[in-house]
């Protein structure tokens, strides 16, 4: 495992960008931890001060410091999205496997309830939900519920993709050959849906982010609780792009910007390590 | 195949400058109305949906966008800026008979429909009638309730007989942001069904007639009428100076600057951070040309709700501490930069109101004590310093405070409760609360003590900035607090569905006359519902059986019985002495006005006229306005 | 037929049975809501009115809720929803009471679907062409400045480019009008300039659409085609001497167009939930603000027009997706 970090590290500069922005990234989360203020206290520092050696990433009008503001809204928004992403992906690809591979009654059935996700609409159904609840989702609920609605068109695709692989030679081999359902699929279509798996999971970590970031804009989140949404929206209110406060926008904007990049160059080079095609290839490189 | 995508991206660069370059005609209106004769508003309450509905009297109607400004008139109007009521349609003040059981309305004559029919008492005696027999309309409730019949003497004069007596039945009539307004009976009388008529294209009372709707429901273009003089603003005041008057909705704050920087919008209501974003917009004006630039007339106030059946809010005690562990200055400096009008009484600290209750109030003030004692002396609470230290913070924050201490006064407000978190401690000390040893605060059963404050959810609207200020002040006090912005707010509110909330925390009262009866009757007994129903009375769910005796004499006394002042102080001292809602500081307007073309705004210097568009007010101020004489 | 019988009969119930499942989720979840449709219109009546008496509001409350149709149970109310929706009708909306709902969605149609319809088919084709060809031409300098020009774009939060475009061409730059669908005391007939003034005013929130739209498609497309691009069939076409345009149109970009065109129909359908943040951003009139609105005022037959409209529009979407499907992919088979 580590010999292969290393050899990608070394061999793929995408991989080691993505690598490295990633590493500093949770670092900065982790970090959070150690903040000198209350995220949720106001006035700990003067208003309105530029970048400087003392703040980092300057200050904001409620007198918060944007660097630890920031590793926090990082931290929160991380956690919230990976919650989103693996619980979505799970049902996800147990969905569209199951679906693909089996037909028949248990594919309708599931397609059913998939298209029943798919076809109600996100962001009003999502408003609705948040207004349910008397008191804020927290950072954990939110990633939840953005996964429980995250899944469906996914499944959908690798349901597609399975039924494709499933018409292929290779598949009536595998069968002919005696091999079981299980190895079948991960043996022979993994390769092909994982790339699925990592280019979805982008988008709908990306989709978890921007959702969250539309919530908070609309006033629906806990706006004391840092995140790059909850960043956005007392920016933006705060007129910090008419007046000039241009490192308190800036901030959480390069921020999703630096996000996506890492985990976009990262699943690149993961993709095209596993790729079957290459993968004989790099291992004999390896090894060598 | 590589041209494809070249062609595409060229296409779509062409295409841009071609759309541009037409566009270069920089104008937001069109070139038939000229931009010097028109002023441009904008629309408090939004998009309208429906933009060709003008039913007022069916409940959704959007109102502001011109029917109550300059459409439609009521029989009187609530001036705050001079504290006084307004003949508009009426002649005269209601006249009533001993018992208030008979009111006679005396109108003015000589007002004309826009389409040329003479407005009579057959107008308001048909109004009544109809409403009152379709459930549903407006005013159909309160009608069915009270009038018994209505009828005219002569084309002139209209009589209620109501049902029972009522001394303020009138004030169905008396607007304030809103009263029953009259139709016009020739065009009312052929419709079948009075809930679903749109009454569009609309006639007029009013000086101005629509010329144009937007379909999209973002603006609405009203034409000066050529027979102007016939309308009450006409007799009143005389000729409006702008031919058109253009309602548009810019949305978001941020959308009002980059309007006003282009000179597309005269008047609006903006936030803190924007109108220090408008600056450099050139002909840029606030209420008050210096800071703290806000509107110190409006006749709400700002502060705390509490949930007085929602354990621990039910212990007045509870309340004091709350309030006394809240610095105001930094609650001001958090929420506006300092910029408001603090007022300790659930009264809004207005001129008019500081002449009728805190003046006579504050002698009281100074001399009320908590029951409780602090160096061996009963606890005062009231700081009638707090003005001196908000000015000092405005003065630290560099903005130009004059340092007589009468002109302090009149610009930050009379005094505040003091700042006191030792006092407050004791307080809850006393009534089993205990901190835990990080200093945070233990309810009397040894939990943690966290407060969810419900608030309103539009980032414009004060209770917004407010309740997170607030936030600020009881965290630092060792509480754990959240803040929840929801559209629900008002619903959670009335069924009792919270702790603490930043709905208003008194109902206002009428702004422009010392009679509180509409504030203090809120907090009636009688009203008062458990959590989970729908109060109809004020959702803080508190009262008091003193203030339920004083409340019965308000009934009994007419509009301008001598007694009303008095007695209201005596109300006012319980509900201060109880705290069932923490009074902030007054709703603070900050209203964007644009030089270019339009001048003579009724500012602070001036304030010859309350200063919102989106008041029906608005409809006196157009006749003073002045052109700027830029084409 | 078999086809008929095994593939697109139970195709068509499994459609009407997701419509339903939807229409029912739409009616249940906004009752859970603390919201209370007649309460909104109580405080609206309260803000307009000068004084209500207490004892008036109960006697109003009482009116609205029998006007409203929300007297019944929860289970009449339900059978009463699709006994009304079978026959075509949505209902009156309560803020508006008694227009129809089919009225206010009539307003603001077309706005929604003129700009969502033009934009995301512009920005469908635009970013699958710029693509594919970035993803042919991988190892080129322009086509790697576009896709880091796309990777930059892609994750900006939608309202800070939107936010960000009317700051830059409405303010510092004035050329766009600031709002509004078109310019004021313009005689709405039919005409080139009026037609011109339309484009004028759609520019920046169709530009905003068009660009982020335009990057998704793009990074989708570019990662379609390079995946494409090392299966045998394409490396054998190279090998065999086949052209570069050809290989890109015919093997690449019609074989990742599959899963482009599903997205296509999926973005199309789901146009009619209107765009709520473009539609605040630049004040142009739609479908997404009456429905925030609704959701808001707890307007039920309002918000469930709209909500049932967009999940009509959508499962009728991935329904002629799934139909037209073996058409395109022959690898596809129904059994």
């Amino acid at each position: 495992m580590f010999k292969v970090l290393t050899s990608l590290l070394r061999q793929d500069k995408r991989f080691l960008f993505g690598f490295i922005v990633m590493v500093i990234l949770l670092a900065g989360g982790a970090l959070a931890g150690f903040s000198p203020h209350d995220p949720r206290l106001w006035s700990v520092v003067p208003r309105d001060l530029p970048p400087s050696s003392k703040y980092w990433l300057g200050t904001n009008s409620m007198g918060q410091d944007v660097f630890w503001q920031a590793l926090w809204a990082i931290r929160n928004s991380l956690v919230m999205a990976v919650i989103a992403v693996v619980s979505s992906r799970i049902i996800a690809v147990a969905a569209g496997l199951l679906a693909g591979y089996r037909g028949g009654l248990i594919d309708r059935v599931l397609m059913t309830v998939t298209d029943s996700f798919v076809i109600l609409p996100l962001l009003p159904i999502l408003i609705l939900i948040t207004s349910i609840f008397k008191s804020r989702l927290s950072v954990t609920s939110l990633g939840i519920l953005l996964g429980i609605f995250g899944w469906a068109w996914d499944a959908r695709v690798i349901r597609s993709q399975v039924l494709s692989l499933r018409e292929r030679e290779f598949t009536y081999t595998a069968i002919l050959s005696g091999m079981s359902t299980g190895r079948i699929i991960f043996r022979e279509y993994m390769p092909f849906i994982f790339p699925l798996i990592t280019a979805t999971a982008m988008n709908n970590m990306l989709w978890a982010i921007g959702m969250e970031v539309t919530l908070a804009v609309l006033g629906l989140v806990s706006l004391e609780v840092p995140t790059l949404g909850t960043m956005i929206h007392w920016a933006v209110n705060s007129q910090a792009m008419l007046l000039g406060i241009w490192w308190w926008i800036l901030t959480p904007v390069v921020l999703c910007v630096f996000i996506f990049l890492a985990l976009y160059l990262l699943s690149l080079s993961i993709n095209q390590f596993l790729d079957p095609r290459v993968r004989v290839q790099r291992l004999q490189e390896i090894k060598g | 195949m590589k041209l494809t995508g070249r062609y595409a991206g060229l296409l779509l660069l062409v295409l841009s400058i071609l759309v541009a370059a037409s566009s270069l005609a920089l104008a937001q209106i069109g070139p038939d109305i000229p931009r010097e004769e028109t002023l441009i508003v904008d629309i408090l309450t939004g998009r309208n949906p429906n933009p060709r509905r003008f039913n007022a009297w069916a409940p959704g109607t959007t109102l502001d966008a011109g029917i109550q400004q300059l459409m439609l008139d009521t029989l009187w109007c609530v001036e705050y800026a001079q504290g006084e009521i307004l003949n508009v349609v009426a002649a005269a003040p209601p006249m009533y008979n001993d018992d208030y059981t008979q009111m006679t309305v005396k109108l003015r004559e000589g007002l004309y429909w826009s389409d040329g029919v003479a407005f009579t008492a057959d107008d308001l005696v048909f109004t009544v009638e109809t409403l009152k027999a379709n459930p549903g309309m407006n005013y159909q409730a309160e009608f069915d309730m009270f009038v018994k019949e209505v009828y005219k003497t002569d084309d002139y004069t209209v009589v209620f007989e109501l049902k029972e007596p009522n001394s303020r039945f009138h004030t169905y009539f008396l607007n304030r942001w809103g009263a029953c307004r009259i139709m016009p009976k020739h065009i009312w009388e052929n419709v079948d069904n009075p809930m679903a008529f749109d009454f569009y294209p609309p006639v007029s009372l009013g000086q101005y007639v629509l010329k144009d709707v937007d379909p999209g429901g973002y603006w609405f273009l009203w034409e000066k009428r050529e027979d102007w003089e016939r309308t009450a603003v006409g007799q009143l005041y005389g000729e409006p100076k702008p031919r058109y008057v253009l309602f548009h909705f810019y949305g978001p704050p941020e959308r009002k600057v980059i309007a006003q920087s282009r000179h597309e919008l005269d008047m609006c209501d903006l936030t803190m951070e924007s109108l220090q974003a408008s600056w450099e917009n050139p002909g840029f004006r606030t209420y008050r040309k210096e800071y703290p630039w806000i509107v110190n007339i409006d006749p709400c106030i700002t502060g705390i709700t509490f949930n007085a059946l929602v354990e621990p809010f039910d212990n007045k005690d509870v309340r004091w501490a709350l309030a006394l562990a809240m610095d105001i200055v930094d609650v001001m400096a958090l929420s506006f930069d300092g910029a408001g009008v603090m007022g300790a009484l659930l009264v809004p600290p207005t001129p008019v109101y500081l002449d009728w209750y805190y003046e006579p109030m504050e002698e009281w003030l100074r001399e009320f004590t908590l029951d409780i004692e602090v160096d061996g002396a009963p606890f005062k609470p009231y700081d009638p310093g707090a003005a001196k230290r908000l000015a000092d913070y405005a003065a630290g924050r560099g903005y130009d405070v004059p340092d007589d201490p009468a002109k302090q006064r009149e610009i930050f407000g009379y005094g505040w409760w003091k700042y006191a978190p030792e006092v407050a401690a004791q307080l809850l000390e006393r009534n089993g609360f205990s901190r835990d040893k990080d200093g945070g605060w233990l309810l009397p059963d040894g939990t943690p003590w966290k407060i969810t404050i419900t608030s309103h959810p539009n980032p414009a609207h004060p209770a917004y900035k407010n309740s997170f200020a607030i936030a600020q002040q009881w965290r630092r006090f060792g509480i754990e607090v959240e803040v929840v912005t929801t559209e629900q707010y008002n619903t959670l509110a009335t069924y009792g569905q919270f702790e603490v909330s930043s709905v208003w925390p008194a109902y206002e009262p009428w702004g422009g006359h010392p009679d509180m009866y509409r504030t203090l009757r809120m907090w009636d007994s009688d009203l008062h519902r458990p959590v989970g129903e729908v109060t109809y009375g004020h959702q803080g769910r508190w009262s008091h059986p003193d203030l339920d005796v004083i409340i019965d004499k308000l009934e009994k006394i007419g509009f301008d019985d001598p007694e009303l002042i008095p007695l209201a102080i005596e109300g006012l001292k319980i509900t201060t002495a109880e705290m069932p809602s923490i009074a902030t500081f007054g709703y603070p307007g900050f209203v964007g006005w644009d030089e270019t073309y339009w001048t003579n705004y009724p500012g602070a210097e001036n304030p010859y006229q309350q200063p919102y568009q989106h008041w029906p007010n608005f409809k006196f101020m157009l006749p003073f306005l002045e052109p700027a004489g830029n084409k | 037929m078999p086809f008929l019988k095994r593939y697109l009969l139970p195709r068509i119930v499994q459609y009407l049975v997701v419509i339903f499942i939807g229409g029912t989720l739409v009616f249940i979840i906004p009752r859970l809501m603390p919201v209370d449709p007649v309460q909104q219109t109580l405080q609206r009546i309260t803000i307009q009115g000068a004084f209500l008496d207490p004892r008036a509001i109960e006697q109003i409350r009482e009116t609205l809720l029998e006007l409203y149709g929300l007297k019944g149970s929860l289970m009449e109310q339900y059978f009463a929803l699709w006994h009304r929706l079978l026959r075509g009708d949505f209902g009156p909306s309560y803020v508006q009471f008694p227009t129809p709902v089919m009225t206010l969605i009539k307003i603001s149609l077309p706005w929604t679907v003129g700009l969502l319809v033009t934009t995301t088919v512009l920005s469908w084709t635009v970013g699958n062409i710029l693509g594919g060809i970035a993803a042919y031409y991988s190892h080129r300098r322009w086509a790697q400045l576009m896709e880091n020009v796309a990777m930059v774009i892609r994750p900006i939060p939608y309202y800070i480019i939107a936010l960000a475009l009317l700051l830059l061409l409405a303010y510092a730059v004035p050329i766009f009008p600031v709002t509004g669908g078109f310019s004021i005391g313009r005689s709405f007939v039919l005409s080139w300039g009026l037609v011109l003034d339309i484009l004028k005013h759609a520019f920046l929130p169709a530009l905003s659409l068009a660009i982020v739209g335009t990057a998704t498609w793009f990074m989708t497309m570019r990662l379609l085609v390079s995946n494409l691009l090392a299966e045998d069939y394409i490396v054998y076409a190279q090998i065999a001497g086949v052209q570069d345009g050809e290989i890109l149109y015919n093997y690449a970009i019609r074989n990742a167009m599959l899963p482009q065109v599903t997205g296509l129909t999926l973005s199309l359908g789901q146009i009619f939930g209107g765009a709520l943040i473009t539609e605040t951003v630049f004040s142009y009139p739609g479908l997404g603000t009456l429905l925030y609105s609704s959701i808001n005022s707890g307007d039920y037959n309002l918000m469930m027009g709209i909500t049932l409209l967009s999940v009509v529009a959508i499962a009728t979407g991935v329904l002629i997706m799934d139909l037209i499907y073996p058409f395109l992919d022959p690898r596809i088979r129904y059994e």
